[in-house]
C-alpha cells in the first residue's frame, strides 16, 4: 500500500516533504478528479500555522489552507479575493478548496491566482531549508508548471492591505454556479492627488498563465483621467495584441472579444 | 486514523488515499452517499464534514482523520430532518430521488448559516447540488417551509 | 404509514386559470396531492438503487470500448488473466448476438468491425473492480481504420426514409405569391441522468434474473431472452429503484442487461455492471441531432403549403431511430393546419453514438424548426411573430398532418392569453421590438407546441396490446400488477391514487411495487408518456369492475386490456395517413432573456409556461414535470453543447464540460396548468412527461433574435453565437 502522511505540525509536514515523494494536499478539490492508486499525499489542509488570515502591517497574509469558505468570511481577507472566491465551483467545492491549491496546481483558470496576479502579491515558500518570498508572476512558469520546489510548500500568500478597494471583477463560465472560468478578468485602479496611482488589469483563463502587463498598465501611472484618456486608444491597442488566446473547447475570438469588452468597460467605469 | 461518524468513534485501517465516497459506501455500507459523477460537480455525494457541505467523492481519507463526518443515515434521525423532509413532502420535490440526500444535506447546511434565507441564498446553497428532474422550484420551495415550519430548531 | 397532508400551495409556483368557456375550473377530488409513495426511502437514503445491492458473491463487469469510429478488428489480445477473472466476448453469446430492439441490428458484443468510438468489444469479469479496470486497460486490440462518417452531412447511409403527403403541394407553390425556404439545425442533448446506467445479472434454477436501471422491463425480458436463446419465460427482469431515465433507458437498459446475462452465464456468479459517468457520457444513447429543411408557399399573406425535409442522425446503429424520426416528421408542421404538406424524413447512419429516446421523442427537433420558420416568415412579411402564428392554428375538427383529425378542442388561443397575462408578454414584444442600444438588450418570444399523447400510430392496439390487472387480497388489500416503472415522474403515486379513488378507498389500501415480469404483465413500456393515460385508464377500469365485484374476505384478480377509443381513425404506417395520436397535450411557453452584450452572457428573466395535460392526476407532481422538463429544455437550447470532434470522439464528457442547469441560472420559471378533459384517460388525464420540454427552445431563441436583432437557426444557441452574433450586427 502507498502511503500517505497526516502531519501533526508543520515542521513534520516539512521534513516529510523534504525526504519522500509526496502530494501536498490541501483541500483536494483538483487532486480528488484523478486520485491515482499510488498517489502518495501529504496531508497539510488541516495544519494550523498555515490556515490562518492575519494583518500585519501593510500586508494580509493568508494561508495557504484557508479554504475559499474561510476567505469569504474573514473580516481580512479583501472584498475583491472574496468575490472571486465565493464564485469557485459551488458551497461543497468552496468548504474544501484551498488557496494554496488553487495557486499550486499552476492553472490559468484559478481564479484566485488571478486576484494574487493583479495585486502583485507574493507568495512565502517555505522548506526546512528556510523560506523564499516569490512574487506570484514568478511563481508561474508556463502551463501548469510552476517554480516550486520538491522540498517546498506554500505557506501563505501576501497581499498589500490597501489600493484594492476601487476593483473591477468579472468571471464568465458557462452557467451561474459550479462554472470553471472561460475568461476571467480583474482590475484595479487608485487614485492620488488627482493622479492614477496604480492601475493593474489581469486576465485569467485566457491564455497558458495568467496575463499581466504591468508595463501597459504602467503607461496610465501618474496620469490625471483627462490625460488617461488621450492614453485609451494606444492602452487598448497594445493590449489587444498582448491578449493572445489559445483556442480550446471555447473559440480564442470569444475569449479576445469578451477580454477587451471588460477592459474597455472598466476604463470607461472609471471615466476613462 | 481516526473520525467521528454519524455521532460514533471509528478507527479507519484502509488507505488514506481512498476516497471517502467509496469508504462510507463500501465499507461502512452507508449507500445513502451517492455516487452520480466522482469528480466534485453534482453533489449526489454530499456529507457533512465538520460542519460543512462537502463532496465526499473530492475528500481523501487523510483528509477526514479527526473530523466529525455526519451522512444522510444519521442526519434523518434528528428533529430538523424531519422538518425538512415534511417540507419537502408537502411539495413532492422529490422525483427520481438520486439528488435527495445531497439536497437534504445542502437544505441543512444553509438553514444552519442562516434560519432565514432569502431565495437567492436558497438557490445559492443548492448550486452545487444537480438535479435533472425538477427543476429545482419544489426544492426551494421545500426549504422556505422548512424555514417557516422549524422555527426555533436552526 | 404517512399520513396524507395537504399543503397550501404557494400562487407562484402554479396557477389554475379559466377554462375556454370563462369558468372557474373545477379541480377534480384526485388532482389534491398527496405524499409521494416513494418519499420517505429516497429522503432518508434508504432506497435501493441497483449500486446499492450488496456486492459480496458478486463479479464487477466492466466494458471495453472501442477506441475507433470505423474500424475492422484484426485482433484482440488479452493479457494473462489472474484466476477467477475471465473475458466475455461474442463467442459466449448462447443465443443470438444482437440486441432486439426495434430491429435486430445492435451487436451484444462487437463481431467484424466496430462503428463508434464506444462500441463494445468485450467485457473484463472478476471479484475486483479495480483489477477488472486494470485488465480493460491491459487488453490490446488491433484495429485496421475504416473510413468514419462523422457528421450527418457527410452520411451516405440512410436507415429509414418516410414520407407524409396531404394536399398538392405543387400547386400551391406553383401559386404562391412568395417561397421562404431556411434550414434548421439542432445538436445532441445528453440525458444526464443522475443514476447512471446498471444492472446486476445473476443465474439461478435455469433463469436469469437481471435487476437494474431501467424503464421498459419487458423489452429486457424479450431481448434477454433472444440473447441467451431461451424463452421470455426463463427470463426474470426487475426493476430497481431508477434514478431518473428521461428516454435513457428505453433501450440502453437492453443492450447492458443482455451482456451482463451473457457474462453471468459464463461465468457461473452474479455479474454488477454499472457505468461511470464519463462512460455514460460518451458512450450511451443521446437526442438525434438534426438538420431541417424548410419551404414554405406564401399566398394573400398565408402558409397555403410546405415542403419539409427532415434529416436526423441516427448514429451507428438503429435503435429507436425509426419511432423517433416517424414523431419527428409527424410534428413538423407544429399546431398548424397546413393545406398542403409534403413532408420526407430521413435517418442517416455516422459513426457515432446510436441516438435513442429523449423526452420529447422527436418532436423538440422539428417543433424547434417550424416555431423559428414561422416567426422568421412573419418577419419577412413584416407581421407580428404571435398574430402571424395565431393565423394558421389548428382547430378542433382541422386535419392533423397525417390527414386525422383534431378530434378535441384546441385550447391554444386561451393559453396564449394565460401566458400574456402572466408576463405582459404582448406588450414586452412591442417595447423590446424597439432599437436598443445599452449594454443589456431584452428579448421576449413564445412558442406553441404539443406532444403526441401516447405511441405513435397504431402501436399501441397492435404491438403494444397492454394488459394491466388488480388482484384484490381476502385482507381487502389491493395490488396493482402492472410492469410501468417509476423512474421519479411520480407514476407509483399516480396508479396508486388511481386505483384508491375509484375503489373509494385509503392509500395505503393500495400496493404497487416495482415493475417484475414474473408478477406483473405486460403494461407496455414506461414511454411515449402514456402510462398514466393508457395504463391508468386500464387501471381505473379494472377498479369500477373490482368495486362492483367487490366480496370481502374473497381473493380475486381483475384483468384488463387495452381498447382503442373507437373515434381513433387507424393510421397507416406505410402511408402515414390517419390518426397519428389519440389526442394532443397541447403548450404554451414564454421565455424573457437578458443579453450582457459585453459577455455574451445571457440571463433568463423568466419562463411561462400554460400546459394542458388533461385533469392533472397530482398537482405538484404535474407541476414537478413541467418545471423540469422547461428547465431541460432551456438547457437544450443555450448551454447543453455535446459533440463528436472530427475523429468522432466525444470530448466535453463529464459534469464540469457538459453543462446542465443548476439552481442559480433559472430562478424564476412559472408554470400554469390549463385543462381541456381528455375522455378516454381516467378522470380525463392525458400525457404529460414530455410534453413541457418539446417547444421551450424556439421560444428561448426568438426571445434571443429579438434581445439580438438577428436571426437564429440553430439551437444549441451559446455565448459563443451571441457574441458572434453581436459583432456582425455591430459590423452592420
Amino acid at each position: 500500500m502507498v502511503k500517505s502522511y497526516i502531519p501533526s505540525s508543520l515542521g513534520e509536514a516539512l521534513a516529510i516533504r523534504a525526504q519522500e515523494s509526496v502530494i501536498p494536499y490541501g483541500g483536494g478539490t483538483d487532486l480528488m478528479i484523478e486520485a491515482p492508486d499510488d498517489a502518495s499525499y501529504l496531508f497539510v489542509g488541516k495544519i494550523p500555522d498555515i490556515r490562518k488570515i492575519a494583518e500585519e502591517g501593510e500586508i494580509i497574509r493568508i494561508g495557504a489552507a484557508c479554504t475559499f469558505t474561510e476567505i469569504t468570511e474573514s473580516s481580512l481577507a479583501p472584498d475583491l479575493l472574496k468575490e472571486a472566491v465565493s464564485r469557485i465551483g459551488g458551497p461543497a467545492i468552496r468548504n474544501l478548496g484551498t488557496v494554496g491549491g488553487n495557486i499550486g496546481n499552476g492553472s490559468p483558470k484559478a481564479d484566485s491566482a488571478l486576484i494574487f496576479f493583479v495585486t502583485d502579491s507574493s507568495l512565502r515558500l517555505i522548506s526546512n531549508q528556510g523560506e523564499r518570498i516569490l512574487p506570484v508572476r514568478d511563481f508561474y512558469l508556463g502551463r501548469k508548471q510552476t517554480a516550486l520546489r520538491s522540498d517546498e510548500l506554500i505557506a501563505e500568500v501576501l497581499m498589500p492591505r490597501t489600493g484594492l478597494e476601487n476593483y473591477y471583477y468579472k468571471k464568465i463560465g458557462a452557467r451561474n454556479a459550479q462554472a470553471i472560468s472561460r475568461v476571467s478578468f480583474a482590475a484595479l485602479m487608485n487614485m492620488s492627488g488627482g493622479r492614477i496611482e496604480n492601475c493593474a488589469a489581469a486576465f485569467g483563463a485566457v491564455s497558458d498563465v495568467v496575463i499581466r502587463r504591468n508595463d501597459i498598465d504602467a503607461m496610465l501611472t501618474g496620469k490625471t483621467i483627462a490625460e488617461a484618456r488621450a492614453l485609451k486608444a494606444s492602452y487598448l491597442e497594445q493590449y489587444d495584441r498582448a491578449i493572445v488566446p489559445i483556442t480550446g473547447r471555447i473559440s480564442a475570438e470569444y475569449r479576445k472579444a469578451v477580454c477587451m469588452n471588460l477592459l474597455r468597460d472598466f476604463l470607461e467605469s472609471n471615466g476613462i | 486514523m481516526k473520525f467521528t461518524l454519524n455521532g460514533n468513534g471509528v478507527e479507519y485501517t484502509g488507505a488514506l488515499n481512498a476516497r471517502l465516497l467509496d469508504v462510507l459506501r463500501d465499507e461502512y455500507r452507508l449507500t445513502g452517499v451517492k455516487c452520480a459523477c466522482k469528480e466534485g460537480e453534482c453533489g449526489a455525494c454530499s456529507v457533512i464534514m465538520d460542519g460543512r457541505l462537502i463532496n465526499s467523492c473530492m475528500v481523501a481519507m487523510g483528509r477526514a482523520a479527526g473530523s466529525d463526518i455526519v451522512t444522510i443515515e444519521g442526519y434523518s434521525k434528528t428533529d430538523r430532518f424531519a422538518v425538512l423532509d415534511n417540507a419537502y413532502a408537502s411539495v413532492s420535490a422529490v422525483q427520481c430521488g438520486y439528488c435527495i440526500p445531497g439536497m437534504i444535506l445542502a437544505s441543512e447546511c444553509i438553514l444552519a448559516k442562516n434560519p432565514h434565507p432569502t431565495e437567492d441564498e436558497i438557490r445559492e446553497g443548492i448550486s452545487g447540488n444537480l438535479c435533472r428532474c425538477t427543476g429545482y422550484n419544489a426544492i426551494v420551495h421545500a426549504i422556505q417551509i422548512a424555514s417557516k415550519e422549524g422555527s426555533g430548531l436552526w | 404509514m404517512l399520513k396524507v397532508r395537504k399543503y397550501l400551495i404557494s400562487v407562484d409556483r402554479f396557477c389554475l386559470y379559466m377554462n375556454r368557456f370563462g369558468m372557474g375550473y373545477y379541480m377534480e377530488k384526485i388532482c389534491d396531492s398527496v405524499i409521494k409513495l416513494d418519499h420517505l426511502p429516497k429522503t432518508s437514503g434508504s432506497a435501493v438503487y441497483v449500486a446499492d445491492f450488496p456486492t459480496e458473491g458478486m463479479l464487477f463487469g466492466k466494458l471495453l470500448h472501442s477506441k475507433k469510429p470505423h474500424a475492422r478488428i484484426i485482433d484482440v489480445k488479452i493479457p494473462p488473466l489472474p484466476d477467477g477473472y475471465l473475458i466475455v466476448d461474442k463467442n459466449d453469446v448462447p443465443g443470438v448476438n444482437r440486441v432486439h430492439i426495434v430491429e435486430d441490428d445492435t451487436p451484444v458484443f462487437a463481431e467484424e468491425t466496430v462503428e463508434y468510438i464506444g462500441d463494445p468489444i468485450l467485457m473484463a469479469v472478476g471479484p475486483d473492480e479495480k483489477e477488472v479496470l486494470r485488465i480493460i486497460n491491459a487488453i490490446d486490440v488491433v484495429y485496421e481504420d475504416l473510413p468514419a462518417i462523422i457528421s450527418l452531412r457527410d452520411a451516405d447511409t440512410v436507415f429509414f426514409n418516410y414520407e407524409i403527403n396531404k394536399g398538392d403541394i405543387e400547386k400551391a407553390f406553383a401559386e404562391a405569391d412568395k417561397v421562404f425556404e431556411e434550414q434548421f439545425e439542432t445538436g445532441l442533448q445528453e440525458h444526464c441522468y443522475l443514476e447512471t446506467q446498471g444492472v446486476i445479472a445473476e443465474a439461478h434454477d435455469g433463469r436469469m434474473t437481471v435487476h437494474g436501471s431501467m424503464q421498459c422491463p419487458y423489452y429486457i425480458n424479450r431481448a434477454v431472452a433472444k440473447v441467451l436463446g431461451c424463452g421470455p419465460s426463463d427470463v426474470q427482469i426487475i426493476q430497481d429503484e431508477t434514478g431518473g431515465a428521461f428516454g435513457g433507458k428505453e433501450d440502453y437498459p437492453s443492450i447492458v442487461a443482455c451482456q451482463a446475462a451473457v457474462a453471468a452465464r459464463k461465468a457461473g456468479k452474479p455479474v454488477r455492471l454499472i457505468f461511470d459517468r464519463r462512460e455514460d457520457m460518451e458512450f450511451t444513447s443521446k437526442r438525434h441531432p438534426s438538420l431541417c429543411t424548410y419551404r414554405a408557399a406564401v399566398k394573400d399573406g398565408r402558409i397555403t403549403a410546405m415542403d419539409i425535409d427532415v434529416i436526423y442522425d441516427a448514429g451507428a446503429y438503429t435503435t429507436l431511430t425509426p419511432v423517433v424520426l416517424q414523431r419527428g416528421i409527424i410534428c413538423a408542421d407544429g399546431v398548424y393546419s397546413i393545406a398542403n404538406l409534403h413532408v420526407r424524413g430521413r435517418a442517416v447512419k455516422t459513426n457515432t453514438v446510436p441516438n435513442g429516446a429523449f423526452r420529447g421523442f422527436g418532436g423538440p427537433q422539428t417543433f424547434f424548426a417550424i416555431e423559428m420558420m414561422m416567426d422568421h416568415i412573419a418577419n419577412n412579411l413584416g407581421e407580428d411573430s404571435l398574430e402571424f402564428k395565431e393565423k394558421h392554428l389548428a382547430q378542433q375538427g382541422d386535419a392533423t398532418s397525417t390527414s386525422g383529425e383534431y378530434h378535441f378542442p384546441v385550447p391554444i388561443p386561451a393559453m396564449i392569453e394565460e401566458v400574456d397575462n402572466a408576463c405582459g408578454f404582448r406588450r414586452k414584444r412591442a417595447e423590446y421590438a424597439k432599437p436598443q442600444t445599452g449594454r443589456y438588450r431584452r428579448g421576449i418570444g413564445m412558442s406553441l407546441f404539443f406532444h403526441g399523447a401516447g405511441f405513435t400510430g397504431s402501436g399501441e392496439r397492435d404491438f403494444i396490446k397492454a394488459v394491466a390487472k388488480l388482484h384484490k387480497r381476502s385482507d381487502g388489500i389491493v395490488e396493482i400488477l402492472a410492469a410501468s416503472t417509476d423512474m421519479g415522474q411520480g407514476l407509483k403515486t399516480t396508479l396508486t391514487k388511481i386505483v384508491a379513488n375509484e375503489l373509494r378507498l385509503p392509500l395505503d389500501r393500495v400496493v404497487f411495487d416495482n415493475a417484475d415480469t414474473d408478477r406483473m404483465p405486460d403494461s407496455g413500456p414506461t414511454v411515449a408518456s402514456r402510462s398514466v393515460m393508457i395504463v391508468g385508464e386500464l387501471l381505473r377500469r379494472a377498479a369500477a369492475s373490482l368495486r362492483e365485484q367487490w366480496k370481502d374476505g374473497e381473493d380475486l384478480t381483475i384483468t384488463e386490456n387495452y381498447r382503442s377509443p373507437d373515434y381513433i381513425i387507424p393510421f397507416d404506417i406505410a402511408t402515414f395517413r390517419g390518426d397519428a395520436y389519440p389526442t394532443y397535450s397541447w403548450a404554451v411557453n414564454a421565455i424573457e432573456v437578458e443579453v450582457d452584450t459585453l459577455t455574451g452572457l445571457t440571463s433568463i428573466l423568466g419562463s411561462y409556461g400554460s400546459f394542458d395535460v388533461g385533469t392533472p392526476i397530482d398537482i405538484n407532481i404535474i407541476t414537478g414535470q413541467m418545471e423540469g422538463g422547461v428547465l431541460q429544455g432551456i438547457g437544450y437550447a443555450s448551454m447543453e453543447q455535446i459533440a463528436a470532434d472530427a475523429k468522432g470522439r466525444i470530448r466535453n464528457n463529464n459534469f464540469s464540460d457538459y453543462i446542465i442547469p443548476t439552481a442559480m441560472d433559472a430562478p424564476n420559471i412559472k408554470t400554469m396548468i390549463h385543462v381541456e378533459k381528455y375522455p378516454d384517460g381516467p378522470y380525463g388525464a392525458k400525457g404529460a412527461g414530455e410534453l413541457p420540454i418539446v417547444g421551450i427552445p424556439a421560444s428561448y431563441t426568438e426571445a434571443m433574435e429579438m434581445a439580438l436583432g438577428t436571426r437564429i437557426n440553430h439551437i444549441p444557441f451559446t455565448a459563443e453565437d451571441t457574441m458572434k452574433a453581436l459583432q456582425e450586427v455591430t459590423a452592420k
